[in-house]
């Protein structure tokens, strides 16, 4: 551990930040089974951009534990949940967001399937009052035959 | 030599389906008993080349014929035989042959059962058949043959896809789920000699119920199975990552389900006609938009392993048979409509209606879910992802829902009733319902919608069971005696209803299993040093050590840790990491050690000299989701399997006589 | 003719089939980047191969072409040929070679047996890679004498792709 601490110390003089993307921490630092908790969160929300539409939570591969770790230093720094999607939102674009935003163009994926299950309603009932008559018992429970030639059929194979 | 006699057995399959197709119609639009005979022998005829074309290609796959392209492209000396026997669907060519070999025996079964009966529909589905067939059979001589011949002869082949390799469920898995896909095209083509006629009669339902069926339980099976193969193939521990491919599938096995649940209150009621053909169409439209989405390369996934040309291909005739569709159901929807009238909406007719709301807004939700980043790209410009959280909330309301239907549908009875009696039947379900949520709680379950997957799911395994038994309680009431009631009323007479509740009791199973695997499961990554343990839900994984095996086709690193409980072991397990010479990055394959309450799961993440970074799951009742799909598809199959052959009779028009058979 | 179902079936139909085909021909897996236009995420790495620290944002006044590869990529082996020899020929455009989650080792023996031109950074933790939207290797930035990104490749590079983007980095 220590040995690599000392490698990165000398390779990396300076990475790219998340605080020059997304300013400063909005947040409180977290950690123990907060950290990992909300890691795991984050994790699954964001797009493994190497993988076949994977979260980096589900990925096995580098660049997405990359990102995991990533996601956790900046919770441990005290990023909001907000600040860290949009600063990898910032490199990625918003492909990077398995959760779309409700924005735009985009808030239509979240809209469209509710008004189809408030029109389906309101067809629904209005289908079932139009359907809707008094009952007339002694027909609804014998099936309904075809033609009376049939009928009579079924009724003599029927017999014991 | 055996690439041009496949290739002449192709070409006269797209002869042979495409004038089949022509004369099927004219039949129809004459009422020609002639011309349905000449169709029928059509249908046969397609058949015969298409099974004889696959059994060509399994010839050459099996004696390492390379001069055919497929073989030189898929086949390898190198492989054990079953992966030469399978390799006919492991790649494009051949699974598009494969397809239009179960197409054609699936064309010629269902000719041959209804070849004496409903002759008024059966020239326009034969038509509807093998127009398919004669796109399939295009397919398979212009953009996707696999028949071409490769000079000169290469000595050996690369082998088919190494993901395809290395589990056995892929041997079952593609063959289940194209029996699924392509069985959709029967009741397609039932539905549309029903929109053609513009008429659908009550002894029609009976082939259109059962040709959908059939289709709806290898569906079944083959979407277990795909989740089961993720599960135990790439390694992060989830069975559905709601993957275009995998929605692919889903879709079609919804409105099937829907038009399942619709046909009941067709034949009930005569009511739903036109909306019951509409699912059944779109049944079968979105197979194959399904397969587009699988083959054309468009979308990303961990399913897909083969990119193509095909793609502008299967759009185009995806266009047209949407188009037909469309139209089709305009014009002739009202002439199907309703003979019929129900009670009340407040009833089990009623709850059909609701559950068919619920199905289409959960088979909407998934396409829209899927297709919307397309859209969106081809008019902003912007890329967009519609992933996992999306429809998690979305689907797991509309889920819910569905399951709070499958209890209280079949509590309420059928027509109108008053107060006293539906409290009668709604209100002691929910006993076993608080049972099952105090259990639940017992166990550690906080989470929300498991709490209420539980209650509700406790509620409809009691309304099943209760309405399973129902007719056998009847009988016993009666004064019959067990053992010839229990047969008599569950699986003779019954077994329509009884196969449903049976599927129903696999569905309730299925929701709560699903609730609970992905809402308890816990997880720890580790690095393990060799001889290194650590404990992680009630086991000690110790980590012996690993082992280079090499393959022909791989390299893989073995890792094995002793687990065990309390001192006492219990079991080695394996997880591997696999580098295969055709792919980057290594691939791991992880190692499950299943129980009946729970699967503990080992996935390698990267293992660097006496290292291991392991991911250790702990997923309670997964293997419960696996076996009550299974029940699923078993209650299926009993509904399916006809009932006395009363419904056989044959009713020629002029001549009322009674066959004899029909009489036994 | 029910005018309902054709105008519902139409509408549905329509969104369907413009969306499939809007989408035949492109890759998947290719990601725009909302980076293009804007300043390179600065970064100072040190060399694997020259020793030296590499200052990205000491290198404005005339365009980097920053290539995110790996030891263990097929395509990165297939370009690199390609860039070794351009950046032989373009002493103008400072070329810069980003490598995550490898070891120096592997860099080193890859370089000596390949052949190198241009320094070889470590982006250790792969921090760099995800500032950029790196979403694969091979990748490859183009940054103008502004530092800012002008463009961006994915795939392997030949040296018509890589002309035709360090135009637009000379502008």
């Amino acid at each position: 551990m220590i040995a690599t601490f000392f490698l990165l110390a000398l390779l990396q003089i300076k990475v790219p930040d998340a605080a020059q993307f997304v300013g400063a921490p909005k947040g409180t630092p977290l950690s123990g089974p907060q950290l990992e908790q909300q890691t795991m969160v984050i994790s699954h929300e964001l797009r493994c951009p190497v993988c076949q539409g994977l979260a980096i939570g589900d990925s096995p591969s580098i660049m997405a534990s990359n990102m995991k770790a990533q996601v956790r230093e900046l919770l441990e720094r005290g990023y909001t949940e907000e600040q860290i999607l949009s600063y990898f939102e910032k490199s990625y674009g918003q492909f990077v967001l398995l959760k779309p935003k409700f924005q735009g163009v985009n808030a239509l994926v979240w809209i469209l399937p509710i008004a189809v299950l408030a029109i389906g309603f309101v067809l629904v009932v209005s289908k079932a009052k139009k359907l809707e008559v008094e009952p007339v018992h002694a027909a609804a429970e014998e099936e309904p035959a075809d033609d009376p030639y049939l009928a009579r059929v079924r009724e003599m194979v029927e017999k014991p | 030599m055996t690439a041009t006699f496949g290739r002449f057995l192709i070409l006269a399959s797209v002869l042979v389906s495409t004038t089949g197709a022509f004369i099927a119609y004219a039949a129809g639009a004459k009422r020609s008993p002639e011309g349905l005979r000449w169709s029928q022998r059509f249908a046969y005829a397609f058949a015969g080349l298409m099974v004889l074309a696959t059994g060509v290609m399994e010839y050459a796959l099996i004696t390492h014929d390379f001069g055919v392209q497929y073989v030189a492209h898929v086949g390898s000396t190198q492989v054990p035989l079953w992966v030469t026997i399978v390799s006919l669907w492991s790649s494009l060519e051949g699974s598009i042959l494969f397809w239009g070999f179960i197409l054609g025996i699936y064309i010629a079964a269902t000719t041959w059962v209804n070849r004496n009966e409903h002759q008024e529909y059966m020239p326009f589905a034969i038509g509807t058949w093998l127009s398919c067939g004669a796109f399939f059979s295009f397919l398979i001589a212009g953009p996707a043959n696999p028949f071409l011949s490769v000079s000169p002869v290469p000595l050996d082949g690369p082998g088919p896809n190494p993901l395809l390799q290395n589990h056995l469920l892929m041997i079952i898995h593609p063959p289940m789920l194209y029996l699924g896909y392509v069985g959709m095209t029967i009741p397609f083509g039932f539905a549309a000699a029903a929109l053609l006629r513009g008429r659908l009669g009550q002894s029609f339902l009976r082939p259109l119920r059962a040709s959908l069926l059939l289709p709806w339980v290898f569906l079944t099976i083959a979407i277990m199975l795909g989740g089961w193969w993720a599960y135990e193939v790439l390694g992060w521990g989830g069975y559905w990552a709601w993957d275009p491919v995998e929605n692919a599938s889903l879709l079609p096995w919804l409105t099937a389900t829907a038009a399942l649940h619709s046909a009941i209150v067709m034949e009930r009621r005569g009511v739903l006609k036109g909306w019951t053909v509409t699912l059944i169409q779109a049944s079968f439209l979105l197979t194959i938009l399904g397969t587009f989405m699988t083959r054309s390369g468009v979308f990303n996934s961990v399913h897909s392993f083969t990119q193509s040309s095909i793609g502008p291909t299967i759009l185009v005739f995806l266009t047209a048979i949407l188009l037909f569709s469309v139209i089709l159901l305009a014009l002739r929807i009202d002439s199907l409509e309703a003979e019929g009238r129900i009670e009340s909406a407040v009833s089990r007719e009623g709850m059909f209606l609701v559950n068919n709301l619920f199905f289409v807004v959960f088979t909407f939700t998934v396409l829209v879910g899927t297709v919307f980043p397309l859209v969106v790209e081809a008019i902003k410009g912007k890329q967009m992802s519609v992933g996992r959280p999306y429809f998690d909330a979305m689907v797991v309301p509309v889920g819910t829902a569905l399951l709070f239907l499958l209890g209280v549908g079949p509590a309420l009875p059928w027509g109108k009733t008053n107060r006293k009696e539906m409290l009668r039947a709604l209100l002691p379900p929910l006993i076993t319902g608080a049972i099952a949520l105090i259990i639940g709680y017992a166990f550690g379950i906080r989470n929300a919608w498991t709490l209420v997957t539980l209650l509700f799911g406790g509620y409809a395994a009691h309304v099943t069971f209760a309405q399973m038994w129902l007719p056998l309680r009847q009988r016993l009431k009666k004064g019959d005696s067990f053992a010839p009631a229990l047969i008599d009323a569950q699986l003779r007479r019954g077994r329509r209803r009884f196969g449903g509740y049976v599927v129903h009791a696999g569905a309730v199973i299925v929701f709560v299993a699903i609730a609970v695997s992905s809402t308890m499961r816990t997880q720890e990554e580790v690095t393990l040093a060799r001889g290194q343990s650590t404990t992680f839900a009630g086991y000690a994984v110790t980590f012996m050590g690993t082992e280079e095996r090499a393959e022909p086709h791989r390299q893989s690193t073995i890792a094995r840790f002793n687990i065990s409980k309390n001192g006492q072991p219990v079991t080695t397990m394996e997880p591997r990491m696999n580098q295969y010479a055709a792919m980057r990055e290594p691939i791991g394959t992880p190692a499950v050690h299943s129980t009946i309450g729970r699967d503990y799961y080992l996935s390698i993440m990267n293992i660097q000299g006496d290292q291991v970074g392991l991911l250790i799951i702990n997923m309670p009742m997964v293997g419960w989701i696996w076996g009550a799909v299974l029940l699923m598809g078993a209650g299926g199959l009993i509904a399916l399997i006809p009932a006395r052959r009363r419904t056989y009779v044959v009713v020629p028009e002029s001549a009322p006589t009674i066959d004899d058979e029909a009489m036994a | 003719m029910n005018r309902t179902v054709l105008i519902i079936g139409i509408v549905i139909v329509a969104a369907i089939v413009f969306g499939l085909f809007a989408g035949l021909g492109k890759d998947p897996q290719h990601i725009d980047s909302p980076l293009v236009g804007k300043p390179a995420p600065p970064f100072a790495l040190k060399a694997v191969n020259t020793g030296e620290t590499i200052d990205l944002e000491s290198l404005r006044g005339k365009p980097v072409i920053v290539n995110f590869w790996a030891t263990w990529c097929v395509p990165c082996y297939e370009e690199h040929p390609t860039l070794v020899a351009n950046a032989r020929q373009l002493p103008n455009v400072q070329f810069v070679g980003v490598v995550f989650n490898d070891t120096e080792d592997k860099i080193n023996r890859f370089l000596a047996e390949r052949g190198s031109a241009y320094p070889t950074l470590l982006d250790a933790n792969g921090k760099t890679a995800i500032a950029y939207g790196v979403g694969g290797v091979p990748e490859t930035y183009f940054i103008n004498a502004a530092g800012t990104i002008v463009a961006k490749y994915e795939g392997p590079m030949n040296t018509e792709i890589l002309q035709e983007n360090l135009a637009k980095a000379m502008r």
